[in-house]
C-alpha cells in the first residue's frame, strides 16, 4: 500500500480544522492551494476577473462543506480541484448566457490561446498520484491532442465546438481525441 | 447491442462520456446502459477518475491579493456571529446586540427593538454591532442555500436560538446564541407550529453549540412559527405534541433570494 505523501496529510489536517470552523486554517489552506485553483479557473474561463470570482466561490464552498470532505474518499487536491472546476463552470455558463447575443468571438480566440501555452512540467507537489500519472501521459501526446482533451473537459466543449474554435475538420477532431484517449488509457495503466 | 461485450467500443464511449463529448440521445443511452450493467458503469467511472486529474495539472497562477481580502470579509461574518454570542453574555452588550438583531424578526421584533433602544449603553458598541449585522446580512445574501431563517426568543424577548434551513440539502441548522443550558436529565425539542393543526416535532437538540437536523423538504410548508420545548431526556413522540413548557418561540421567515 503506498503511503500518502506529506502534502496530502497536511491538506487533510487543514480541511479537518476548517470543518471545525478554524479560520486560520482557512488562510493556511488558501496560501497552499489558491495559485493552483486559480490557475484551473483561469484555464476554464480565460478571464482573470471571472476566475477570481470562481476562486472566491470555491473557497467559500470549501468553508461550508469541509465537514463532508472525508466522506468523498478523494485525495485532498482532487476534491479541492473538483470544487474549483464546478464553480468555474458555473461562471462560464453564466457568462456564456450573458453574452449569447453578443457573439464575442475575440474573447473565445484569446481564451483558447491561454490553454494551449500549457506544456511544461507539472509545477505542483500537491497533485494526487492519479493526476501526476495523467500529466506524464499527457506529455507523450501530440500538442494538438493534449489541447483538444484539455478544452473538451475544462470548457465542456463538444466535438463541433472544438472543431470550430481550433479551426480543424470535425473528423480530425474526433479521431485525434479518440486516439489520444486510447493512448492515455494504455499509458496510465502502467501507473496503476 | 450488448455494449459490455465490445470492450473497445465501450472504452471509447466511456472516455468520450467522461470528457463530456457525448451529447443528447447518445449521452442518455450510455448513461442508461451504465445504470443497467456493472461493466459499463465501471468503465465510465474509471474514465471519470482518470480525466478528473485534468483539474489538477493546470499551470499555477499568481492570485491578486484582493481575492483573499474578499474571502476573509465573508468569513469574518461567521466570526462576528460568535463575537455577538460573547457580547450577549456581557450585561452592557445585551441591549445593543438585541437591537441590532431586530431586523431578523420583522414585525415580531418591533416592540423589542423599542425596548432595547433604551438599553443601549454606548454608541461605539452600537456601531460595532451595526457593522456585524451588515456583514451577517451580506453573508446571508451570499448563501443562496439558506431558505428560511428564524430567531427564537424567550419570554423576555432575548434571542436564544438561531435557525437556518438549507432546503436543497434537506438540513436545518440550530445555533445556540443564548446562555440557556438544560438540566442533564432534560432535552430541548424543536417543533413546527403550522397555521392550522397540531405542533409537529422537527427533532431533538444536542447539548453542544450547533446542531444539524435532517429535514423533509415539505416540513416547513405553511409553518409560520417554530418553538422549542423542555422535555424529558431524548424528547417525546411527535404525535402527542410538547409535554413540557415552551421556552423559546419565533417567526419563521422565508428568505427570498
Amino acid at each position: 500500500m503506498p503511503t500518502p505523501h506529506p502534502p496530502d496529510a497536511e491538506l487533510r489536517t487543514l480541511i479537518d480544522r476548517i470543518a471545525a470552523r478554524d479560520t486560520t486554517a482557512m488562510k493556511a489552506l488558501y496560501d497552499r492551494v489558491a495559485r493552483k485553483l486559480y490557475g484551473l479557473a483561469l484555464r476554464v474561463l480565460g478571464n482573470a476577473q471571472w476566475a477570481e470570482d470562481a476562486l472566491q466561490d470555491a473557497m467559500l464552498q470549501v468553508w461550508r462543506t469541509a465537514g463532508d470532505y472525508r466522506a468523498s474518499l478523494s485525495p485532498p487536491m482532487a476534491w479541492l480541484s473538483l470544487i474549483a472546476r464546478s464553480r468555474a463552470l458555473d461562471q462560464l455558463r453564466r457568462r456564456r448566457a450573458e453574452r449569447e447575443h453578443l457573439r464575442d468571438d475575440i474573447d473565445d480566440a484569446r481564451a483558447v490561446e491561454l490553454v494551449s501555452d500549457e506544456a511544461g512540467p507539472l509545477d505542483s507537489s500537491l497533485a494526487s498520484q492519479q493526476a501526476k500519472a495523467l500529466h506524464q501521459c499527457l506529455m507523450r501526446l501530440e500538442a494538438r491532442q493534449r489541447e483538444l482533451i484539455n478544452l473538451a473537459y475544462l470548457r465542456e466543449l463538444s466535438h463541433s465546438e472544438l472543431a470550430q474554435q481550433l479551426k480543424m475538420p470535425l473528423g480530425t477532431v474526433k479521431s485525434l481525441v479518440r486516439r489520444g484517449m486510447e493512448q492515455l488509457r494504455i499509458c496510465m495503466a502502467r501507473f496503476a | 447491442m450488448d455494449l459490455h461485450r465490445h470492450p473497445q467500443l465501450l472504452d471509447q464511449l466511456a472516455a468520450a462520456h467522461a470528457l463530456g463529448l457525448l451529447r443528447g440521445g447518445a449521452r442518455r443511452r450510455f448513461e442508461a446502459l451504465a445504470q443497467q450493467h456493472a461493466a459499463v458503469r465501471a468503465a465510465a467511472l474509471d474514465w471519470q477518475h482518470r480525466v478528473a486529474g485534468l483539474n489538477e495539472v493546470q499551470p499555477e497562477t499568481d492570485v491578486p491579493a484582493a481575492v483573499w481580502t474578499r474571502i476573509d470579509n465573508m468569513l469574518s461574518a461567521e466570526r462576528d456571529q460568535h463575537a455577538m454570542t460573547a457580547a450577549r453574555s456581557a450585561p452592557a452588550a445585551r441591549g445593543g446586540w438585541w437591537n441590532s438583531l431586530g431586523w431578523w424578526r420583522g414585525a415580531a421584533g418591533a416592540g423589542a427593538v423599542a425596548t432595547a433602544a433604551v438599553l443601549v449603553t454606548t454608541l461605539a458598541l452600537n456601531q460595532r454591532m451595526d457593522t456585524q449585522i451588515d456583514d451577517l446580512r451580506a453573508s446571508l445574501q451570499k448563501q443562496p442555500q439558506v431558505g428560511y431563517v428564524a430567531v427564537l426568543s424567550d419570554e423576555q424577548s432575548r434571542a436564544s436560538m438561531l435557525i437556518t434551513v438549507d432546503p436543497r440539502r434537506g438540513q436545518l441548522v440550530l445555533q445556540r446564541v443564548g446562555d440557556y443550558r438544560e438540566a442533564a436529565d432534560k432535552s430541548l425539542q424543536l417543533w413546527a407550529l403550522p397555521a392550522d393543526g397540531a405542533p409537529r416535532s422537527l427533532g431533538v437538540l444536542t447539548r453542544n453549540g450547533q446542531a444539524k437536523l435532517p429535514l423533509d423538504a415539505n416540513a416547513l410548508q405553511a409553518v409560520p412559527a417554530l418553538a422549542i420545548s423542555l422535555e424529558p431526556l431524548g424528547g417525546v413522540p411527535s404525535a402527542g405534541g410538547p409535554t413540557g413548557p415552551v421556552l423559546f418561540k419565533g417567526a419563521l421567515i422565508h428568505k427570498t433570494t
